[in-house]
């Protein structure tokens, strides 16, 4: 009786969390739809060859995987940034800065065992990104500067930053003399683990889900946690405890900022073993939309996160069963976002929750 | 739901001279409204009306009811029901814009005034321009200065009006309200930002603007100037018109009888006996108040284990400001002020040291979006048994919200309510228990049955009680007067960032009490100082 | 070398042709944000301004004169511009949903959008010239030596950018509209008192800095390179951010950091070949870094429009 009380709620509790998302998403898939037909195209077709791409096989599964570990990770680390009440968007930037210290511990031949060299390449990454946001993080907590503009502006600047470090004339870590602006080959030892032979499929994904688990008992069981959700949701009531929010808000952006930062260093060590020039197409931006999908739940992250990868995994074979472009994708990401935020279904899920809690919104009725 | 009437005696000296208005020719006749927000009457059935020329003093407390009827007034709010009448013709007035253009201009508390905008911008803004689409600026600036000149209101017009002082940025708006023609002008306690210099010369403008004709609403919770400005007075409490009257027939026992709060069915209780031992002592405490003005003066008190000190006062006499700087969120510009010998600083982080229940119960105690079980760890979280090596357990953390919600009689599904979804009471019983929960030395407490009803007010006092009973040191800040004689020790009195003095709480003692708080300093027999 | 007369016509024919965009974009950002808006999506709206433009030149083709094609063109980029600003306008002032989240969406949209299109009109790596913006010469004044070919030797969008600026400034201070707008920003409250609509100034801004975003792209694309190639802004509009910051919110001075930034941009183009040693990178940042020091208050007071990023609700209690 209890046990089957208790499930229901669950149930009811999954289905208004995932209510939103799923509908924005079909929405989304169903304008997009609109426009294939428009284009003489089917989109049943589409979508299919798109699924097949995206989870048909073990490779396709894989390189899904693949594509979602950037973002899952980006992903997380807006939403930390969110639930403490704080707008990170330089993600970008970050991601950047943390694949270049990555890149730096992770190219040098340090005679380590691979465990070992793994790990101080990730926690190089995660202290860059930590760096590169720690800037804003002051002028916000301490000067009262808006974290928009600095964190987005700081994101060219670190993009350049790499750039000039790799410059194969001027960059200090560039490999001299090479064709096209990159970093020495990352070491042997430095190296994720690849999950999937004969796939790319790497370790970073198992760090982003490992994190987004992190993050979820971070944010549920620890003080810390608490701390950082209680300053999302009243700043002003976090001061009458007591509470030290400046030192809060500078905790919260520099583990958001680290997290971008492991996004960058996963890439290097994981996937590409160099740094390159302008190797993101974007993941710090795409980790707004994952992690507003997600609510900014960490565990709806490796969700929203995988829905993004199976989309551009997926992209590929719809092109060459299709001809439709591979852009697509980026429609059917945008609109799905622009459709979470519209709202009319968020105040529908808001009222019926409350409605199911007992009371009436905004709860009036007089105390005894 | 649940309000409280007034004394008999209160109604018959507003009936008593309403009367006599009849045949005068009224600029202004507000006649029944009433506003309700949910089950809150913020304005019940009120007649009020102001004569061409005349100074018209609307009295009351905050949440009397004074700002929703000039909202009304001023298109902001629609009244649920009641008629508005100007110069005898019925208007309904559905915003700002159609106010203004009927002749009203308000002056509000917070100004209406775009900062980065030069005055003379400001003014005109709205205003249609000689020259559309185009900005002219010279026939404007001519009136507004002739303007300016005949009202002695001084102004440089091409300034951005964030390098304006405060009393510059007023004059600025009773100028705009001129400009676009006002007849009836209301002003929002226009001194409370005022240095006392710039309150005789905005009554000397008020005067000015009153000989000219204009009807002039002045809100004001401050007695002593109402006295000496206004022509008549009209007292707000808890919605309803208590009276109306002619400042000349106004003396202050008459005023402050008809300020005085609700009566309280709660017994006295004789204190039990306790050791005398200070907790906390306050000696020559000063601050700024956030727009940097004065906040506190001095201020010497000491609260000792097992007694409640009620603080009373008008708000904004620097009640606010006492309270934060005891909890360490005010930094303190001259003094000292020890909970048990220490300063306040972290003192919010020693749970058993110190409880606050703060004046604003949903920005400053509660986090809405989180759930009853939260809200009442927000500050022991971190400690045993809520948490371990930095791990939260929930597990006691949602036993302990079952044992307080029982022990405090919070009505709600349970635990995992959000808070946002409590009634007003119920929230501040989980204010309360969390404040509480830990016996703190110190209990200071902000107002904290604003917006009750009833039966909330009597549990959330009792509360408050059993701590003192229990042997804690009690604050108790709040401008219901019946309630601070209710269940304080000894009442100190708060005008102007100073303690005017202390007194038992002994009923016949309310008269000094109104006159301390209009500023008069009295010479208080029997109970001493307020220092220790 | 760099002090040859040749190198600096040639320098700074190039950093007032790669301002110009930037010129157009900030007088449009400088509208929204002075109206209230924070508008991330100029990026995402200069690029679909710059395919609008080129898809329209495209077919047009032969049809006219090369000049009355880039002028349809140029309207089409706004028209775009504008219509994708009306998606930013009504989800943050009507629904007030979060302006950083509606832009960020909006880049995204409009790079799909875009690339999508380009494939199915030009193929897989087809890029076609098309008529652009024709050239001027401004007789006797070209004539002038260094000064003359750069600022009077241009694309005739380059000499809109330079009245633009102006306008908007007159616009901006001499004009009830420009009233309204700065007090929407500033207290959009007063603006409410004053019997104003709040929403519809900050529609008009948004959807005018939408237009002028398309212009931008417009003039980016029919500018000089006459075709269109996927992603083509490459960030510009985020230094158009950068420059309404940095220009404090006032079109000239904004245009004035536009100018800067062009150079800029022109000069590391030419450093890389000058060798001199400072890494070419360091030009293409300056915008950015400028942008930042401008809002932690290094370089003078920059204060943003008080309410910018807020949506406006009128009070209820």
């Amino acid at each position: 009786m209890e046990s089957a009380a208790t499930l229901t709620r669950l149930v009811r509790r999954v289905f208004y969390r995932l209510v939103v998302p799923v509908v924005s998403i079909a929405a989304a898939l169903s304008v997009s739809g609109v426009l294939i037909v428009v284009a003489s195209g089917n989109p049943l077709e589409a979508y299919g060859a798109m699924l097949q791409g995206a989870a048909g096989s073990i490779g396709s599964l894989a390189t899904t995987g693949v594509r979602t570990t950037p973002i899952l990770l980006t992903g997380l680390a807006v939403a930390i940034s969110f639930r403490a009440g704080v707008f990170n968007v330089g993600a970008e930037g970050q991601l950047y800065v943390g694949a270049a210290f990555a890149t730096v511990v992770a190219v040098a031949p340090l005679g380590l065992p691979g465990f070992i060299h793994v790990l101080l390449a990730l926690l190089a990454g995660f202290v860059g990104g930590a760096l590169w946001v720690a800037i804003p993080a002051y002028l916000r907590a301490y000067r009262g500067v808006s974290e928009v503009v600095t964190t987005l502006m700081l994101n060219f600047v670190g993009i350049y930053l790499i750039s000039y470090l790799i410059d194969p004339i001027t960059g200090p870590i560039g490999e001299r003399n090479a064709s096209y602006a990159q970093s020495a080959l990352v070491q042997e030892t430095a190296r994720l683990p690849v999950l999937i032979s004969g796939t790319s499929l790497h370790a970073g994904l198992l760090l982003g889900i490992g994190l987004a688990v992190a993050l979820q008992i971070l944010l549920r069981y620890t003080g810390l946690g608490f701390r950082l959700r209680m300053l999302g949701g009243n700043p002003t009531a976090a001061r009458f405890t007591g509470m030290n929010s400046s030192r809060q808000i500078v905790i919260a952006m520099l583990i958001s900022g680290g997290i971008a930062g492991l996004a960058g260093a996963g890439e290097v060590i994981g996937l590409r073993m160099r740094l390159y020039d302008r190797f993101s197409p974007g993941y710090g931006y795409d980790g707004i939309a994952v992690a507003l999908l997600a609510n900014s739940s960490p565990l709806g992250v490796i969700l929203s996160a995988s829905f993004f990868g199976a989309l551009r995994a997926g992209a590929n074979a719809m092109q060459q069963a299709t001809g439709i472009e591979t852009s697509l994708v980026l429609i059917i990401q945008a609109l799905t976002i622009l459709f979470v935020i519209f709202g009319p279904l968020r105040g529908w899920v808001a009222t019926r929750t409350t409605r199911r809690a007992g009371l009436t919104p905004g709860g009036s009725e007089s105390a005894p | 739901m649940g309000r409280i009437g007034c004394r008999g005696n209160q109604e018959k000296a507003g009936v008593g001279s309403t009367d006599q208005q009849s045949s005068a020719p009224e600029l202004l006749r507000m006649e029944r409204i009433t506003k309700r927000f949910g089950d809150l009457v913020a304005n019940d059935e009120v007649t009020f009306e102001v004569l061409p020329g005349e100074i018209h003093a609307l009295l009351g407390e905050n949440g009397a009811g004074k700002s929703t009827l000039m909202k009304i007034l001023y298109g902001l709010q629609q009244p649920d029901s009641g008629q508005i009448n100007l110069d005898r013709r019925p208007v309904t007035i559905r915003s700002p814009h159609e106010a203004v253009s009927l002749g009203i201009g308000m002056v509000h508390q917070k100004f209406m005034l775009v900062p980065n905008l030069t005055a003379l911008e400001n003014v005109v803004l709205g205003v249609s321009s000689p020259r559309p689409p185009l900005l002219e600026l010279r026939d404007p600036r001519r009136r507004l200065m002739k303007l300016a000149e005949e009202h002695e209101l001084a102004i440089d017009p091409d300034v951005p009006v964030w390098q304006l002082s405060v009393g510059a940025q007023q004059r600025l708006e009773i100028l705009k309200a001129l400009y676009r023609g006002a007849r009836l002008l209301i002003l929002d306690e226009p001194t409370a930002v005022l240095a006392p210099v710039e309150v005789g010369q905005l009554f000397r403008v008020m005067r000015l603007l009153a000989a000219e004709g204009r009807g002039i609403v002045f809100i004001s919770h401050k007695l002593s100037e109402v006295k000496a400005v206004s022509d008549r007075i009209t007292v707000l409490r808890l919605g309803r018109v208590t009276g109306s009257l002619p400042t000349a027939a106004a003396s202050p026992s008459i005023l402050s009888s008809m300020m005085v709060g609700r009566d309280v069915s709660l017994e006295r209780v004789s204190p039990p006996v306790q050791g005398d031992a200070p907790i906390l002592e306050l000696q020559d405490v000063s601050c700024l108040t956030d727009r940097r003005t004065p906040g506190l003066d001095s201020v010497s008190l000491t609260v000792r284990r097992g007694e409640i000190v009620g603080v009373a006062g008008v708000d904004g006499n620097g009640q606010r400001e006492l309270v934060e700087c005891i909890a360490g969120l005010r930094p303190i510009t001259g003094g000292r002020i020890a909970i048990q010998g220490r300063p306040p600083k972290g003192a919010l982080r020693t749970i058993g040291l110190l409880g606050l229940i703060p004046e604003d119960r949903h920005e400053q105690g509660l986090v809405g979006d989180f759930d009853v079980a939260e809200n009442l760890v927000l500050r022991a979280y971190g400690r045993r048994p809520f948490s371990a090596f930095g791990f939260l357990r929930w597990n006691h953390i949602r036993s302990h919200a079952v044992e307080q919600i029982d022990a405090y009689d919070i009505r709600c599904p349970g635990p995992e309510t959000k808070v946002h979804h409590l009634s007003g009471g119920n929230q501040q019983k989980v204010i309360v228990a969390r404040e509480t929960q830990e016996d703190p030395a110190l209990l200071v407490a902000a107002q904290p049955t604003r917006g009750l009803d009833v039966g909330a007010v009597e549990s959330v006092l009792n509360l408050i009680r059993g701590q003192r009973d229990r042997g804690a040191a009690v604050l108790l800040v709040s401008t219901e007067l019946p309630e601070l004689f209710a269940v304080s020790d000894r009442v100190v009195v708060m005008h102007a960032g100073q303690i005017m003095g202390a007194v038992p709480p002994d009923p016949t003692r309310l008269g000094e009490v109104g006159e301390m708080m209009m500023g008069h300093t009295i010479q208080v027999a029997g109970d001493g100082g307020t220092a220790a | 070398m760099p002090l040859d007369p040749a190198f600096i016509t040639d320098w700074g024919s190039a950093g007032i042709r790669l301002a110009t965009p930037l010129i157009l974009a900030t007088v449009g950002g400088v509208f929204a944000e002075r109206s209230g808006v924070f508008n991330i999506g100029i990026e995402g709206m200069m690029l679909v301004g710059a395919f609008t433009a080129v898809a329209t030149s495209y077919y047009l083709g032969a049809s006219a004169d090369p000049a009355v094609i880039s002028l349809l063109a140029a309207i089409a980029a706004m028209l775009a511009g504008g219509g994708i600003a009306f998606i930013h306008a009504f989800l943050t002032v009507t629904r007030r949903v979060d302006q950083i989240i509606t832009g960020a969406a909006i880049n995204i949209l409009a790079l799909g959008l875009t690339n999508t299109l380009f494939r199915a009109i030009w193929g897989e790596t087809g890029r076609e010239r098309v008529a652009g913006f024709p050239e001027v010469r401004v007789p006797v004044l070209a004539d002038i030596p260094v000064v003359g070919p750069i600022l009077f030797q241009q694309s005739l969008i380059v000499f809109v950018a330079y009245f633009i600026p102006i306008i908007a400034a007159f616009v901006l201070f001499r004009t009830t509209w420009g009233l309204t707008i700065r007090a929407g920003g500033d207290f959009p409250l007063a603006v409410d008192t004053a019997g104003l609509s709040v929403t519809r100034v900050r529609y008009a801004a948004v959807l005018f800095g939408g237009a002028m975003a398309g212009l931008a792209g417009a003039a980016l694309a029919l500018g000089a390179v006459r075709y269109f190639t996927p992603g083509m802004t490459a960030g510009r509009g985020f230094i158009v951010l950068g420059a309404i910051v940095v220009g404090r919110w006032h079109p000239m001075i904004a245009a004035g950091a536009c100018l800067l930034f062009g150079a800029a941009d022109a000069f590391q183009l030419r450093a890389q070949a000058l060798n001199l040693g400072i890494p070419y990178q360091f030009f293409i940042m300056l915008p950015y870094v400028l942008a930042v020091a401008a809002v932690a208050g290094a370089i003078g007071r920059a204060s943003p429009p008080q309410q910018l990023g807020r949506p406006y609700r009128r009070e209820a209690g």
